[in-house]
C-alpha cells in the first residue's frame, strides 16, 4: 500500500451511471487503496459505496479484482468498476 | 495429443481420472440413485396452458387418494419480497424465483410447475396430480422475442417497466431491462469506414441437453433440519436457494452433491430441491422428484432465442474502425436472459476503437431461461463473426488475417471500460493460420469457414482442504462438484504442489458441512479459483511439514525448504540432515503434534479470459440442404492445461454442442404455444455419426495470476463453431444463413429461392 493517496481515474460503466451519478461516467481522484475510492465515492453520492460493493467487478489496470477493498492503487492506476458477471 | 515438455512433474500430464472406474463400473451414484427407508415418490402437475391465470386449485380429491401423503402449492411456499438482489448480471428477485418453481398468480408457460403431491408409489403420485383441479383463464401468449416486444404484446407481468431506460417508461411491456454499452463514437467510426456491412440475424432457443435429468431426494426432520442429495453444479447454491424459498436456516440444511450426468450451465439453479424439500416436510418422509426428458425440455432453462443486428466497417487494409450491435434476447418467464453478456462479449477479441451495443432482456412464454456455456456469448459471436466473414471477403483478405491484424492485445479497450490486461487470441489465430489443414484445396459444395470467440472467465470464492495421512497419501476435499473433470486438475495440482506421485492423492467433492463455502461450478472458475484455494491449502501443509523437520532436527524452521516432496536442510550450515519425505514425516505427525492438514479459501481475482478460434469444413447436399461436417480445429487458450485430455474433451465438447446449434437444435413451438419437439428424437442433438473427429489445439498463453497459469477452458469453446459453419456453407454454396439452426429445410428453401452469390 502506498503511504500517501496517489492520483487515480476511475470510470463507471454508461448504465451504472445513469443509474446513480446522473450520467457522470469518470472521476479523478486521490486513494491509497480501492476501500479509499468507494468510501470518497459515497461521501459524494450517498449509498453508492454499497452498491459498488455489493453490484460490481473491479478491474484495476484490467485485472480484475473480486475482492478489493484492500487492494493497492498505483499513481495512474485506471479503475473500472463493471458489471459483476456470471457463467455456466 | 500435443505433449509439451514443461518443468513440471504432473502438470500437463493426463493420468487416470479418479472418477473412471465408478463411472465406467455403474457404482457412481447420481441424483435419481440415492433412496432412504419410507422414501415417497415425488410429482409435479404442470400447465398445460402456454399463458394462463390461475383462478384456483382444488387439491381435496388428490388429498383423500389412498397412498397420497402431501399435496402442495404456491401458497404452501413462503412469498417472497419483489426486489432484485445482488450484481446486474446476476441480480436475483426472489419474487420470480419462488414463482418458477411454483405458480402464483399466472401460469406463464407450458409446463409450469402448479402443484406437486408425494405418494407411496409412481402410479399413485400420477393420479393424483389428475384429480387435482386446475381452474385456468387462458391468455393470449408471447413466444418470439421480436413479437413480444411489440407494444401491444401480451403481457406476462402488467406492471412490468423496462428498467435502465431513463426517465422510467410510463406504459407496462415484456422488455424486462435495456442495456447500453459503448466507447469512442460509432457514428464518426462508420464515417471513416470504406466498407460498412450490416445484417439481422436471429438464433433459436436451445437446450444445454444434459443426459441425466434433474433429480433430488431431501429429507426434512422434526427438529427444523433438512438433508438434500441431488445433481447440481453447486451444492451450496443448492442449500443456499432451498433455504431461502422453503424457510430454513443455511446451518439447518445439509446438501451432498451427487455426480453429475452433464450440466453445462443448466443446473446453477433449483427447480425441484425446495418443491422436495416442502413435501417432505409437509408429510414427515423423505421425498425423491426426478424429471422426465419432457419436464426437462418444458420447464428447465434453455438459453435464449434472439434477434439481433450488426454492423461493422473497416478500412479497405482492414482495419475494423466500428461496429455495433443490437441484441434482442428472450428472457423465457421472468427476467434474466443473458443478453449482458452477449453485449459486452461481441466484439471483445478486436481492437475497435468504436464500439456500440444495445441488449434488450424480453419476457416471453417460454421457460425462464437458464445459464448455457459461456451464455450469451455464443449467440452474439454468431452474429459479429458472420458479418466480419462478409467484411473480410469485400476487401478481399483472409477473414483469419484480417482478424489477426485487429486482434485485442494488452492494452486494447474493451466496450466494458477496462483494457485488456492479457494475451491468448492472437496465438489462437496463429494456431489455425499455421495449421495444414486450413490451406487444402476443396471440392464441389465443400466449403470453409473460421470464426472467434471470446468468455472472461470467472474466479470467486472457493473452498478446499488438505488432509495428510499417516501413510504418505493425502486427501484432497474441496466444495466445486466435478462436472468436467476438477477431482484430477486438484490431484494434479495437489500432487505437483507437495511433491507427491499422483497416485497418492485422493480427490474428493464434499458436503456442504464440511469444507468452506465454494460458488458453483460455472463461469470456467474452478480449476483457477478453486486450483487456487487447494495450492493455498498445499502451501500452508508444506508450512507445518517443515515445522515438523525442524523439531526433529532441531534447527530453526527457516533452516528447512521443501523440495520434490522432502524437508531438506535448506544450507550446510544448517546441519548434515537425510531429506525427510512427506511420508517419513506424516508417520511421525503424532509425535510432532498431531495430524497434518489445512484449509485453503479464496475470493479469487486475477483469472483472465479464455480466446479460441476455430475452422470447419463442410459440404452442403444441394439436394437436401443437409451439411456434412468433413473437418473441424479448434484453438483454444488453457493458459497451462493441467489435464490434457480433459482439456482437449472440454474443447471437443464446446464444439460438437456449437455444430448442433449451428445445424439442428431448436425448440418448436405451435400455435398455442406449446412445445412440439420435447424429446431427443424430434430436438436433434448431434451424435458420434454426424461427426469427424474434432482436432483440438491447446495453445498455451500462461497467466501469470495462478501458479501454474491457469485460464478457464471450459466455455469459449462454444462460441465460434455457428458463425465457422455459417461461413463454410457461405463459401460453399454462396448463402449467408442468418438464422438458426441452419437445418436442411431452411438452407434448400435459401438454395432453391435465393438468386445470385451471397458473401
Amino acid at each position: 500500500m502506498t503511504a500517501v493517496p496517489v492520483p487515480v481515474r476511475v470510470v463507471f460503466t454508461d448504465g451504472f451511471s445513469h443509474q446513480y451519478t446522473g450520467g457522470l461516467k469518470e472521476f479523478d481522484l486521490e486513494a491509497r487503496t480501492l476501500r479509499d475510492v468507494i468510501k470518497t465515492l459515497d461521501e459524494r453520492y450517498p449509498g453508492l459505496g454499497e452498491h459498488l460493493q455489493e453490484e460490481t467487478t473491479v478491474a484495476i489496470d484490467g485485472e480484475i479484482h473480486e475482492n478489493p477493498q484492500y487492494q493497492p492503487v498505483k499513481a495512474g492506476s485506471e479503475i473500472f468498476f463493471i458489471p459483476k458477471l456470471e457463467g455456466g | 495429443m500435443n505433449e509439451i515438455k514443461k518443468p513440471f512433474k504432473w502438470v500437463g500430464t493426463a493420468p487416470v481420472r479418479p472418477d473412471g472406474v465408478p463411472k465406467v463400473t455403474g457404482t457412481a451414484k447420481y441424483g435419481n440413485d440415492y433412496t432412504l427407508p419410507g422414501t415417497l415418490y415425488g410429482k409435479i402437475l404442470r400447465s398445460p396452458h402456454a399463458h394462463a391465470r390461475i383462478k384456483s386449485i382444488d387439491t381435496s380429491k388428490a388429498e383423500k387418494l389412498p397412498g397420497v401423503k402431501a399435496v402442495i402449492t404456491a401458497k404452501d411456499f413462503p412469498d417472497q419480497n419483489f426486489a432484485y438482489i445482488g450484481a446486474e448480471r446476476v441480480a436475483v428477485n426472489f419474487w420470480h424465483v419462488t414463482r418458477n418453481i411454483m405458480a402464483r398468480e399466472k401460469a406463464l408457460y407450458e409446463g409450469h410447475s402448479v402443484a406437486a403431491v408425494a405418494a407411496v408409489d409412481a402410479q399413485t403420485a400420477a393420479k393424483a396430480c389428475a384429480l387435482i383441479k386446475v381452474d385456468y383463464e387462458v391468455l393470449p401468449h408471447a413466444i418470439d422475442v421480436d413479437e413480444a416486444m411489440k407494444p401491444n404484446a401480451p403481457l406476462l407481468f402488467e406492471d412490468m417497466k423496462t428498467r435502465g431506460v431513463e426517465p422510467a417508461p410510463k406504459k407496462s411491456s415484456n422488455i424486462s431491462k435495456q442495456l447500453n454499452f459503448a466507447i469512442g463514437d460509432v457514428a464518426s467510426g462508420f464515417k471513416g469506414a470504406d466498407v460498412v456491412v450490416e445484417k439481422e440475424f436471429r438464433t433459436a432457443a436451445v437446450h444445454q441437453g444434459y443426459i441425466e435429468p434433474h433429480a433430488c431426494l431431501a429429507r426434512y426432520d422434526a427438529d427444523g433440519q433438512g438433508e438434500i442429495w441431488s445433481s447440481s453444479q453447486g451444492h451450496f447454491i443448492v442449500r443456499g436457494l432451498t433455504a431461502k424459498l422453503v424457510g430454513m436456516k443455511l446451518g439447518d440444511l445439509k446438501v451432498n452433491p451427487a455426480e453429475i450426468g452433464g450440466g453445462f450451465g443448466g443446473k446453477t439453479v433449483v427447480y425441484l430441491e425446495p418443491v422436495a424439500m416442502l413435501l417432505s416436510k409437509k408429510c414427515g418422509h423423505p421425498v425423491r422428484i426426478n424429471m422426465s426428458r419432457d419436464e426437462v425440455f418444458k420447464a428447465t432453462g434453455p438459453t435464449s432465442g434472439s434477434s439481433m443486428w450488426v454492423k461493422i466497417g473497416a478500412k479497405k487494409d482492414g482495419t475494423l474502425v466500428a461496429a455495433e450491435g443490437i441484441f434482442k434476447f428472450q428472457a423465457g418467464a421472468f427476467p434474466g436472459s443473458p443478453v449482458m453478456n452477449a453485449c459486452l462479449c461481441a466484439f471483445a477479441p478486436y481492437n475497435i476503437p468504436n464500439q456500440k451495443a444495445t441488449g434488450y432482456d424480453v419476457v416471453c412464454n417460454r421457460p425462464k431461461s437458464a445459464a448455457y456455456r459461456a451464455p450469451g456469448s455464443p449467440i452474439s459471436a454468431f452474429a459479429v463473426e458472420s458479418v466480419l466473414d462478409i467484411v473480410a471477403k469485400k476487401i478481399g483478405m483472409d477473414p483469419l488475417a484480417m482478424r489477426m491484424k485487429n486482434a485485442a492485445h494488452i492494452g486494447t479497450p474493451t466496450i466494458a471500460g477496462p483494457k485488456h490486461a492479457h494475451e491468448g487470441y492472437a496465438e489462437t489465430v496463429q494456431a489455425i493460420l499455421d495449421h495444414p489443414g486450413y490451406k487444402t484445396k476443396l471440392g464441389k459444395n465443400q466449403g470453409r469457414g473460421a470464426a472467434s470467440g471470446y468468455w472472461f472467465n470467472g474466479g470467486g470464492e472457493s473452498g478446499a482442504t488438505v488432509n495428510i495421512n499417516a501413510d504418505g497419501t493425502a486427501v484432497v476435499a474441496t466444495g466445486s462438484m466435478d462436472v468436467g473433470g476438477s477431482r484430477a486438475s486438484m490431484a494434479i495440482m495437489a500432487a505437483e504442489t507437495l511433491g507427491i506421485d499422483y497416485n497418492k492423492v485422493r480427490a474428493l467433492v464434499n458436503d456442504t458441512t464440511a469444507v468452506p463455502y465454494t460458488h458453483v461450478t460455472g463461469g470456467s472458475r474452478v480449476t483457477y479459483a478453486t486450483g487456487l484455494a487447494v495450492v493455498g491449502a498445499c502451501e500452508k501443509v508444506i508450512a507445518e511439514l517443515r515445522k515438523r523437520a525442524a523439531m526433529i532436527w532441531d534447527v530453526d524452521v527457516e533452516g528447512v525448504v521443501w523440495e520434490d516432496g522432502h524437508a531438506r536442510p535448506a544450507s550446510t550450515n544448517v546441519g548434515e540432515f537425510d531429506p525427510l519425505s512427506l511420508a517419513e514425516l506424516a508417520a511421525k505427525a503424532g509425535a510432532t503434534g498431531g495430524p497434518i492438514g489445512a484449509t485453503g479459501s479464496v475470493n479469487a481475482g486475477g483469472q483472465a479470459p479464455g480466446f479460441s478460434t476455430q475452422f470447419c469444413d463442410v459440404e452442403v447436399d444441394p439436394d437436401t440442404g443437409k451439411v456434412t461436417i468433413l473437418r473441424f480445429v479448434a484453438a483454444q487458450d488453457a493458459g497451462r492445461a493441467i489435464h490434457r485430455a480433459y482439456v482437449e474433451g472440454q474443447i471437443q465438447g464446446g464444439v460438437v454442442q456449437g455444430i448442433g446449434w449451428a445445424l439442428n437444435e431448436e425448440y418448436i413451438y405451435n400455435d398455442k404455444g406449446k412445445l412440439t419437439n420435447a424429446g431427443f428424437l424430434d430436438y436433434r442433438m448431434p451424435v458420434a455419426s454426424d461427426l469427424p473427429n474434432i482436432e483440438a489445439l491447446i495453445v498455451e498463453v500462461p497467466n501469470p495470476n495462478h501458479p501454474f497459469g491457469v485460464k478457464g477452458v471450459g466455455e469459449v469453446n462454444i462460441c465460434p463453431p455457428m458463425a465457422a459453419i455459417a461461413n463454410a456453407i457461405a463459401n460453399a454454396v454462396g448463402r449467408r444463413m442468418e438464422s438458426l439452426p441452419m437445418s436442411p429445410p431452411k438452407l434448400l428453401e435459401a438454395l432453391d429461392h435465393r438468386k445470385g452469390t451471397e458473401l
